[in-house]
């Protein structure tokens, strides 16, 4: 009877041993992508409380060890390194694990200028920046498509992203008008508009009539070198040398044209410019 | 014999010394090591598109490491308010909400900050927006309450996007990535 009582024991003890020199491990896989379910293994026995420490969020409860961690996609949805920490009774254990971006779902697109002359060498340029569904970073490459379109012609250019990044430049198109540019990604798109207008002006060129004391002075449909008008509002500046000194008036465009009225006395020159541009001069022989 | 060879020894550790930092001022534009603020050293010798200016180089860096030591304060005493002077969009978001987190669990972190290797690696043609890879030593200690749980020292990579505010560059997203990824 002693000798059952005593292998009894024996086989208790022998039995209860492992599980008490089972120490306390956790492990996670190396990575996991934004937003996805995992679990974290743990072995030992009894409760411990778990953290989880992310770039965005931190998690802390009470599990049952041996058993598995489960960990919501929402839990992990910055991308960026994670330190999952167990903490029992005999100290803390810990493993570390990388969360990645999951796949390009975003684009962050900047188009610049938002107004640009006509036939500027470089003067456009964009760029996209590429993230997933939870605005990491896509460090993968990926394709991104620009579509530009003016006046019913379009044309397209891919760029392949790197560290998420894909930019263009481009000299603007030769007719003026709004200048549509789409950025897009699988089928994310994100369309922007620059506006382009007409360059300097060329051949400036007006004409002046007497009309009583005065002067009238008309220009001709004031155009860039391709033929583009410029737009209203655009200051022309009339420039009068005559007895009386030196006037200048500055006056805007309007439909096409600008239009100014001197008082001249004695023999007059009078010319004509547009910002830089200078246009034809008129001299006149005295009071009309 | 013995003074000779010891003559030239020298002259070649001058030789070496002198070629070594002639190195490190052509590899780094700019450094910032103020009391305060952590150790960054920035280089950009690959950027693209856009050079940078000497000037920008500066308070990029400068900025830089004023972020990460609002960072680090902020982390350490749950301060969200800490975060609004170099940090903005997605990156000022995740780590308001990392420290509102960590307040409620009753958890701090602790950075010991060893100094940053910063390649500047994109400047768009607008200047609207600066891509750096980072490059930083750190020693993290996590506290819930007085309680350590977690002390690590290890390098980690940063892929960083900044933008220019008025008076000073944002860090707009700031993302640990894998030691693989630069």
């Amino acid at each position: 009877m002693w000798r059952m009582i005593r292998n009894f024991c024996v086989v208790m003890v022998a039995s209860a041993l492992p599980a008490l020199s089972q120490t306390v491990t956790i492990h996670a896989p190396s990575s996991v992508s934004a937003g996805s379910s995992f679990a974290i293994a743990t072995s030992g026995r009894g409760s411990a409380t778990f953290y989880l420490v992310g770039p965005s969020h931190v998690l802390k409860r009470t599990i049952a060890l041996g058993q598995e961690i489960t960990i919501l996609g929402q839990d992990v949805t910055s991308s960026g390194s994670y330190q999952a920490v167990a903490c029992g009774s005999e100290g803390c254990v810990n493993t570390v694990f990388q969360v990645l971006p999951s796949a390009p779902a975003r684009l962050s697109f900047l188009l610049h200028p938002s107004r640009v002359p006509v036939s500027t060498p470089n003067a456009v340029n964009g760029t996209a920046l590429v993230s997933d569904r939870f605005h990491n970073t896509v460090i993968a490459p990926a394709k991104v498509d620009f579509r530009l379109s003016l006046a019913g012609e379009s044309s397209t250019r891919s760029v392949q992203t790197t560290r998420g990044v894909a930019w263009f430049e481009m000299g603007s198109r030769p007719k003026q008008g709004a200048l549509q540019v789409v950025a897009s990604l699988g089928d994310t798109t994100e369309p922007r508009v620059i506006q382009q207008v007409a360059s300097d002006a060329c051949g400036l060129r007006m004409t002046a009539t007497p009309v009583g004391h005065l002067v009238k002075l008309e220009t001709d449909a004031i155009r860039d070198c391709a033929g583009n008008p410029l737009p209203d509002g655009t200051i022309v500046s009339f420039t009068k040398t005559d007895n009386a000194g030196r006037s200048t008036v500055d006056t805007p465009i309007k439909k096409d044209k600008a239009i100014a009225q001197f008082q001249v006395s004695g023999p007059a020159r009078i010319s004509v410019a547009c910002g830089v541009v200078a246009g034809n001069e008129v001299s006149l022989g005295g009071r009309p | 014999m013995k003074r000779k060879f010891r003559q030239i020894l020298m002259r070649f550790f001058l030789v070496m010394g002198c070629s070594t930092l002639c190195l490190q001022i052509r590899g780094a534009i700019t450094e910032v090591h103020a009391a305060a603020l952590p150790r960054v050293v920035l280089s950009a010798e690959f950027l693209a598109p856009r050079p940078i200016e000497q000037r920008t180089g500066e308070t990029v860096t400068h900025d830089y490491a004023q972020a990460w030591q609002d960072l680090a304060e902020g982390l350490n005493a749950n301060r969200t308010d800490l975060l609004g002077d170099y940090f903005t969009g997605e990156a000022k978001l995740r780590l308001t909400k990392r420290i509102s987190d960590q307040k409620k669990a009753g958890l701090r972190t602790h950075y010991q900050d060893n100094g940053h290797r910063v390649k500047a690696v994109f400047y768009s043609v607008d200047g609207g927006e600066m891509q750096l890879e980072d490059q930083v030593q750190l020693e993290i200690q996590i506290f819930d309450g007085p309680k350590m749980i977690y002390t690590a020292n290890s390098t980690q990579k940063y892929l960083v996007l900044m933008t220019p505010g008025s008076d000073r560059w944002y860090v707009r997203s700031l993302e640990s990535v894998p030691n693989d990824a630069f």
